[in-house]
């Protein structure tokens, strides 16, 4: 389970999760069905097709890791990164409202900008036709497409397996210019008039790899003291390095619905009694959970230093949310802090035996 | 009733007898087998309920307590998913069964089909053991979907049906590979207190396999987060649905992307190491708010990007509301002034998706606005036909950065329809771009450009009216042969086609082939040589969205084919209550 499904958005309280009746005509733009928590056509997810060449397509959508069920709107696809391969940007209407997914394929291609000289120079409304391996492949470049959209002003041609592409332009105004052959991986701007294409440089700006889930921060990176309640609901905090005390400190992360979380318990309390190790609850409930989480760490995780959401926003500490992303946080999680303080790894689902 | 084509569906079909056939009726697969095990094949209820109202209203509970199903198989707790079977279950099991075929796709997918013949039959135990060998060895489930394609109830007694299933299940194995299991199926459901599967029977189970998936997340790493209320909720109830953007603000040859939100703007600049710093507020684009498309241009040719913000703003009578569209002038090094006051945005338009185009060959861009209805003041007045849409507007810019004239009524183009988006392009490359208007609730428009700076509007005479609930529009070459395709968005709908599987023999042809489109989903056209575009079957993939909006026409993976990525999903809430 994720953190989520415990720990709705703290404003909005518990996570509900029933069946509701029929409650009569529903139009689109309904609100209220929607303020009660409803969905209309919800959990559909982005979808991926793939091109098959033979005027059918694929649908990779569930195992191409940009599937989001988030009721995305607008998306941008552009390489980000200048590494060849188009990204993709979506915006969603939901919590987590911006998306960005790096593409891993990686591949040959020709990227285009262009310079109109005769019509606007930014040459909106050119068609660029590109002889790739499988055929001519006619794009046009728009600002303002698809739905609320607008992409960048480029673009790319994927090659397969071919060293170089013909690349002709139908400019605004309509004169059709052919740029001759260009080799794979160029990035040319193509000048109207010129029948010549320019090289301008790349600008690799790797897109950084994912946190690991449900956190806010990477391994390696430091986990600074953090503002928590205890189990009476008390200010408290939770310094990493103090409670590793020149040991490594686990961090447990569990909710109080969390079947496998309550059962690791008595575990985590084996670990916590090596010499070199602590171990120290962080209950990823909403503070009106808390009186209902603590029995269960006390009976369960006896001995155990118990954290709890909810502190007071006028902390100077920053809360655990700065660090946790509770929507997506999977529950039981354990993190590993060294004694400095820094996080050394990410266990997922219950602890192994001692 | 809540789904508009479900009313307009069910009045058209109030007197009608409802009737499911025995036609598409389950194959025993292992008759002898099974029969011994004391499972003969889900039969048609003896005396089906007629009410057609009354089955979808049943059918709908069946769904929603799915849908609840779904989210315990996600937390991987098939214990407490034993909840959704009745005491007495027998089915058919699916862990272990042979191989029928298998086969290496593209992207280097494997499927795998199973021979659900000889399937054993198993008890709820049985099932679970299933289960847990099928999911229990994903390290993460990332969604199960359960698809009521159909269904049927029994008249009188307790209640009871035939339901046939689809059901999908996607997940991510230790080794980060990607996996997605999908069967078809029909299932007995009996209410006892909650409706509970009592029998189920595969017609078909694939397993797919994805050693690593083409895509990641890196949304939080590169610094584009943005977490916000759930939809619905008071902070986040706007039905302006916001866009995005992707320029080069500051000319230093990155892309950087603009995001309209309902709290503020945002504007990602992207920086060296692969992430990105906000800087909204810093470069003076991060208001006015609830902004809905926005396009980067260079408005005044001073060789700078400049932004145009949609935005949902009126003015009728005495009432005003929302925003004027803005538009922000880059001083050359990516800090924005917004252009207040300026000529054709002093009056306000319900405007969703913008798209730029030079309609008259001066050199100075122009902005076609989708307009679309003011849904917080009224419903449209047609399914089909909607006739009370905002109009559309066409802004000519005047040029020397003076401004915007809207010149759509005086070229018949501003309309009544309710416009959510447009796509242009120089479709029969003559030089000047024409334009396509994706309309929701009635017909689409293809204005092709006469050169002349008028437009002659030919959706019907290229092929490309596509009636139905028109989202977004794109243009680009989806079958290599050098000529522009087009792609709509639309919205399909399971419920709407069930609904018409139950309508097939008692309605009308030529009815039922327009409510068919309506739940059809996107659609794509193959220009021809001569001009006009084909509609590329159903069949043939590529279309199969739900409710869909924004779609990109790209090559995602560089194999010399753009291929389609489409956002979609109408509104998804925390319960577990959807049609």
């Amino acid at each position: 389970m994720v953190a989520s499904t415990v720990c709705d958005t703290p404003e909005e309280g518990e996570f509900q999760l029933q069946t509701v009746g029929n409650q009569g005509f529903l139009d689109r733009h309904n609100s209220q069905i929607f303020a009660e928590g409803r969905s209309f056509s919800g959990n559909e997810r982005d979808k991926l097709f793939l091109n098959r060449g033979d005027g059918t397509f694929a649908d990779l959508s569930d195992l191409s890791g940009c599937d989001s069920p988030g009721d995305g709107r607008g998306v941008i696809c552009a390489d980000l990164d200048d590494d060849g391969d188009l990204d993709l940007f979506v915006h969603e209407i939901q919590r987590e409202r911006h998306h960005l997914y790096r593409n891993n394929l990686g591949g040959q291609f020709i990227k285009v900008r262009l310079a109109a000289t005769n019509g606007q120079h930014e040459g909106i409304g050119a068609t660029v036709i590109a002889h790739g391996p499988e055929g001519p492949v006619a794009q046009p470049l728009t600002r303002g497409a698809g739905f609320v959209s607008c992409q960048a002003p480029e673009l790319v041609f994927g090659l397969g397996l071919a060293e170089s592409a013909k690349v002709e332009v139908v400019w605004p105004g309509g004169a059709r210019e052919s740029f001759g052959s260009i080799p794979a991986n160029s990035r040319v701007l193509l000048t109207e008039g010129t029948g010549k294409a320019s090289n301008f440089a790349a600008r690799p700006r790797p897109l950084p790899d994912p946190l690991p889930k449900g956190l806010r921060l990477r391994v390696g990176d430091t986990l600074p003291p953090l503002a928590m309640l205890d189990a009476s609901g008390e200010l408290t905090t939770l310094d990493s390095v103090e409670l590793a005390n020149g040991g490594e400190l686990w961090i447990n992360l569990w909710g109080k619905s969390c079947v496998p979380c309550i059962k690791e318990m008595p575990l985590l309390v084996e670990h916590d009694a090596r010499d070199d190790l602590r171990v120290v609850l962080l209950c990823t409930d909403p503070p009106q959970h808390r009186e209902q989480a603590v029995p269960i760490a006390v009976k369960r995780a006896t001995g155990l230093a118990d954290f709890y959401l909810g502190a007071d926003s006028s902390s100077v500490l920053p809360p655990p949310e700065d660090y946790i992303d509770l929507l997506r946080l999977p529950i039981p999680t354990t993190l590993r802090i060294s004694p400095e303080g820094k996080l050394l790894g990410v266990m997922r689902g219950t602890v192994p035996p001692r | 009733m809540r789904h508009p084509h479900r009313l307009l569906l069910l009045s058209a079909s109030a007197l009608l007898l409802f009737s499911c056939g025995g036609s598409d009726a389950p194959q025993p697969s292992t008759p002898e087998a099974q029969a011994d095990q004391g499972f003969t094949p889900i039969a048609s209820p003896s005396k089906p309920m007629t009410n057609l109202e009354l089955v979808e209203d049943r059918t709908e509970e069946v769904a929603d307590r799915l849908l609840t199903f779904s989210a315990e198989l996600v937390k991987q707790d098939f214990v407490a998913a034993l909840d959704w079977l009745a005491d007495d279950f027998k089915g058919m099991g699916f862990a272990h069964l042979p191989v029928s075929a298998e086969t290496t796709q593209l992207a280097g997918v494997v499927s795998q089909d199973f021979d659900v013949n000889g399937a054993p039959i198993v008890d709820k135990a049985g099932l679970l053991a299933s289960w847990e060998e099928t999911f229990g060895k994903w390290g993460e489930v990332s969604s199960v979907i359960w698809k009521v394609k159909g269904a049927e109830f029994q008249q009188g007694g307790r209640p009871m049906g035939r339901v046939k299933l689809y059901f999908h299940a996607t997940g991510i194995l230790p080794d980060g590979a990607m996996q997605s299991f999908s069967a078809r199926g029909w299932a007995r459901v009996k209410r006892v207190g909650d409706w509970v599967i009592d029998r189920l029977e595969l017609t078909s189970y694939n397993i797919k396999t994805l050693t690593q998936a083409p895509f990641v997340e890196v949304t939080s790493a590169a610094g584009v987060g943005h977490t916000f209320a759930r939809f619905g909720s008071d902070q986040n109830r706007s039905f302006h649905f916001n866009g995005a953007a992707a320029g080069d603000v500051d000319g230093d040859g990155d892309w950087d992307l603009f995001v309209p939100s309902d709290d503020r703007n945002y504007l990602y600049i992207a920086l060296p190491d692969g992430t990105y710093g906000e800087e909204a507020v810093e470069r003076g684009v991060d208001l006015p708010d609830d902004g809905t498309g926005a396009v980067f241009l260079d408005f005044d040719n001073d060789g700078d990007q400049d932004l145009f913000v949609a935005q949902v703003g009126w003015d009728i009578g005495d009432e005003q509301g929302g925003h004027h569209c803005a538009l922000y002038t880059n001083d050359g090094s990516g800090n924005y002034t917004l252009a207040s006051g300026l000529a054709g945005l002093n009056n306000p338009f319900v405007a969703y998706s913008p798209t730029v185009l030079d309609y008259d060959g001066d050199g100075w861009l122009d902005i076609f606005l989708s307009c679309y209805g003011m849904v917080e003041r009224e419903h449209n007045d047609s399914w089909l036909q909607a006739t009370n849409g905002y109009p559309n507007a066409l802004l000519r810019n005047l040029g020397e950065g003076r401004g915007f004239e809207d010149m759509a009524e005086e070229l018949g183009m501003a309309g009544s329809q309710w416009s959510y988006a447009s796509a242009a392009a120089d479709i029969d490359l003559d030089g000047d771009p024409d334009l396509y208007v994706a309309n929701d609730y009635g017909d689409n428009q293809f204005w092709i450009n006469a050169g002349d700076g008028s437009f002659e509007q030919q959706s019907d005479a290229r092929g490309v009216t596509d009636r139905g609930n028109g989202m977004g529009a794109s243009f680009g070459d989806l079958n290599q042969d050098g000529l522009l395709d087009l792609y709509v968005s639309n919205m399909s709908s399971t419920a709407g086609n069930r609904i018409l599987d139950r309508l097939e023999d008692s309605i009308d042809p030529e009815i039922l082939q327009v409510l068919r489109k309506l739940a059809a989903g996107n659609s794509i056209f193959f220009q021809q040589a001569d001009g006009t575009l084909k509609r590329s079957p159903k069949k043939a993939g590529g279309v199969g969205a739900n409710w869909a909006w924004s779609a990109s026409l790209a090559d995602l993976n560089l194999d010399g084919r753009l291929d389609v990525f489409c956002t979609n999903g109408f509104v998804t809430g925390n319960l577990a209550w959807d049609t």
